[in-house]
């Protein structure tokens, strides 16, 4: 067996890669092409194919049954100078951040609290109600929820409680509008967080806690030192998962608000939707989906490479 | 009568005493037989033959005793002509996404009931049915001035009128009895001290409720208060005027709408989060004393034998100083070119729009199928209840969007895209000033009309 220190040697020796590879493919390694066919055509048809087209389409001035028309980079040049928009890309990045940190807390707890002596897996099923109901039939019940003069939450603070001299307009104001609408998301996402986080603290050896323990470690050092690090490839995974999540999540805020009032809580999937079913400028809509790109693998980059770099450690 | 004149052969056998009688019973019982046989397999393969399939698309209003009469006539017309309808309802949630998809996708219905939007927007996809629009239109004594605007472009029709719908500020009569007061006839400074004397905070009863936020209620509202000040977002000539030509008159009309909110608090603390259905529901709760509506309203309350239903009166939607003003919501019937049976659309169209049968259709939508033909518009029907006539002469001054200039793909697309709404909700929950807020909307309103071309 070659060992780490050959490998480089045995590389310089190679006449050509190609060979190389053949060798290490095997005598029938045209079959490989032949396998891997399959599944390339898939990706090509339903994927590259598609994304091309969008991309080439992002690039036109297209309207509603009549052909597109080239005009280069014009909707991504206009895009960038238009209030709305950017206020959008700056909400969706607070919609995404606020969501993403509260579901991870909320995750943790979730997930301490189940694997702790209450072990009721009764609790389990309860808390994972809101990731397994579908979301618009969420988002509606909220609607009603926060609704100022009908809703049930005003109800309880104002008449039940008392905790209020007048109902909130809950979904009427910006700031409020905009808690609503992460607050909804947050609801809906953390079970997954805690249900990860669940089934990564139960493969965790008992004996780390133990010779922690033994070392004096008191909870909180037991957390910091033994936990957190072994969910490390967890939390990382979760989180970036539900940050592409939740940076396209359309249904909460369109039917809790529309992105209103006067744009408030506009996010990019919701302008996305406007600008190409309300406005019927497909080109440009594409153009709004495509922005997200560069954000989206940014995250994707930083987060993949923390991991890897974990697990070279 | 015709005789099978094999018949008449064995006959004329018979009595020439060439055939026995026994004889001549067995051959024409073969003959009768079969031929009966025959036609019943002629019959049978008729009947199998594939019916022609149209599409039908159909708006799914909250009228739903007219959605009944509408779908109970296209199968009337199917099955006379042994035409097999596929329908498919659209709602006000999902019409134009349906459209968008299935036009891009080459795969649009025969025939489609649209609304103000559909001609402008999807002209290049509708068939030109200026002949069967004429013909219509003629037999009914024309068009209503705004109904033209909306379904005909440089003498063109891609749309034929069918209705309007019909609506207005529904009020609390018993309560404004209860106080000595008279209908609002303006909004300032009428509907502001009607409010102001008729609401209770304390109990969450509300004098107006007019949400500004982004949805049709809202932007119907917004365009309509422009208009009434003497604004909007256009001039006569159809180009951009809020911050310009128009700004005076739109900085009053714009102040009062974010005023009603925050300076004479007439309107509950939550309705810039409202949709379309939240001044319904909070009427119905009994949380308002006024709103502005749709028929819609006016049928659930009475469909329901709702206790507000008595206490309602549906009268003209106020003016300003500059007159009062309506948003034409005009509906009508497009036909698509990609249609293979146009012609069998077209039959279709003709039938339900039969004088009789959007009578009966009418009748079923307790003033939502207002008229958009001028004979139309003098149906007693109109006068059968009080309410029906402020919705008529709502539905008679209404205009069309552009208004005071021509109706524009531009104009269409700055309603579609709420941005009058917005102008009013950036003041009121961004802290915008009056100005910054006509500013800002100007220059949405400016791109606009550049991208689609200055049109």
């Amino acid at each position: 067996m070659a060992t780490v220190a050959q490998l480089p040697v045995e590389r310089a020796r190679a006449p050509r890669p190609r060979a190389g590879l053949r060798r290490r493919l095997g005598a029938d390694w045209h079959l490989g092409y032949l396998f891997v066919l399959p599944m390339a055509i898939m990706v090509i048809a339903l994927v590259a194919y598609p994304f091309c087209y969008a991309a080439y389409l992002s690039l036109t001035r297209k309207y509603v049954g009549v052909p597109p028309v080239f005009v280069g980079f014009e909707n991504y040049v206009r895009l960038a100078y238009d209030g709305f928009f950017r206020r959008a890309v700056w909400n969706s990045f607070v919609f995404t951040f606020a969501s993403v940190g509260v579901k991870l807390v909320l995750g943790m707890v979730m997930a301490l609290v189940l694997t702790s002596r209450i072990r009721y897996s009764l609790f389990t099923g309860l808390l994972l109600i809101p990731w397994v109901a579908p979301t618009v039939v969420s988002a509606l019940n909220f609607l009603w929820i926060f609704d100022a003069s009908l809703g049930v939450l005003n109800y309880l603070l104002v008449k039940v409680f008392r905790i209020l001299p007048q109902g909130v307009g809950w979904l009427s104001e910006a700031g409020t509008a905009m808690a609503s609408v992460i607050f909804v998301n947050v609801w809906r996402g953390f079970p997954f967080f805690g249900i990860s986080f669940l089934a990564g603290l139960k493969a965790i050896p008992g004996e780390l806690y133990e010779a922690a323990s033994v070392d004096g470690a008191n909870i909180v050092q037991r957390f910091r030192h033994v936990t957190l690090p072994s969910l490390r490839n967890i939390i990382i995974v979760v989180m970036l998962l539900s940050t592409i999540w939740t940076f396209n999540d359309f249904a909460i805020v369109y039917i809790l608000t529309k992105g209103g009032p006067g744009g408030a809580t506009q996010v990019l999937p919701v302008f996305t939707y406007e600008m190409a079913f309300g406005a019927q400028r497909l080109g440009e809509a594409i153009a709004v989906a495509l922005y997200m790109l560069p954000a989206l693998a940014m995250v994707i980059i930083v987060l993949s490479r923390y991991m890897r770099r974990s697990h070279a450690r | 009568m015709t005789t099978d004149p094999r018949l008449r052969g064995i006959a004329a056998e018979l009595d020439a005493g060439l055939i026995a009688r026994r004889e001549f019973l067995r051959k024409s019982a073969i003959l009768t037989g079969g031929t009966a046989a025959g036609l019943a397999v002629l019959r049978g393969m008729a009947s199998a033959q594939p019916k022609t399939k149209l599409r039908v698309w159909l708006f799914k209003s909250y009228v739903t005793g007219g959605n009944d009469i509408l779908a109970k006539h296209v199968e009337a017309w199917a099955k006379e002509r042994n035409v097999e309808p596929e329908f498919d309802w659209a709602t006000f949630g999902d019409r134009e996404q349906k459209f968008v998809a299935a036009i891009e996708a080459g795969n649009p219905p025969d025939v489609a009931e649209m609304n103000y939007q559909g001609p402008m927007r999807y002209k290049a996809a509708l068939r030109d049915e200026t002949k069967l629009a004429k013909d219509l239109a003629a037999a009914r004594g024309g068009l209503l001035p705004y109904a033209a605007r909306v379904v005909q472009f440089n003498g063109q029709y891609f749309g034929i009128a069918r209705l309007a719908f019909g609506g207005g500020l529904h009020v609390r009569k018993d309560v404004l009895a209860e106080k000595g007061l008279k209908l609002p006839k303006v909004y300032d400074p009428d509907v502001i001290e009607v409010a102001k004397k008729c609401q209770d905070p304390s109990k969450d009863i509300w004098g107006f409720g007019q949400t500004l936020n982004r949805c049709d209620d809202g932007n119907g509202f917004m365009q309509n208060i422009l208009w009434d000040y003497g604004g909007g977002a256009w001039d006569k000539d159809g180009k951009p005027a809020l911050a310009t030509s128009n700004l005076k008159a739109n900085m009053a009309a714009l102040q009062f709408a974010v005023d009603t909110i925050q300076k004479h608090k007439i309107q509950p603390p939550g309705v810039m989060g409202w949709n379309d259905a939240s001044n319904n529901e909070a009427y119905m709760a009994g949380k308002l004393v006024s709103t502005n509506n749709g028929a819609s309203l006016y049928y659930a309350m009475g469909a329901k034998k709702h206790p507000l239903f008595e206490k309602t009166q549906v009268i003209l939607t106020p003016g300003g100083p500059a007159g009062s003003f309506v948003f034409a919501g005009a509906y009508n019937w497009g036909v698509f070119q990609k249609s293979r049976y146009h012609e069998l659309a077209e039959d279709m169209i003709r039938w339900v729009e039969d004088e009789k049968r959007f009578e009966e259709y009418m009748k079923a939508c307790s003033g939502q199928a207002g008229p958009v033909y001028k004979s139309r518009a003098e149906h007693p029907y109109w006068k059968s209840d009080p309410n029906y006539e402020g919705m008529l002469q709502n539905i008679m001054r209404s205009v069309w969007p552009g208004y005071p200039g021509p109706i524009s793909p531009a104009a269409i697309e700055v309603q579609a895209q709420y941005m009058l709404c917005d102008m009013a909700g950036r003041m009121v929950t961004a802290g915008l000033s009056l100005e910054a807020a006509l500013k800002e909307a100007h220059g949405r309103v400016e791109e606009v009309y550049k991208i689609r071309g200055g049109k």
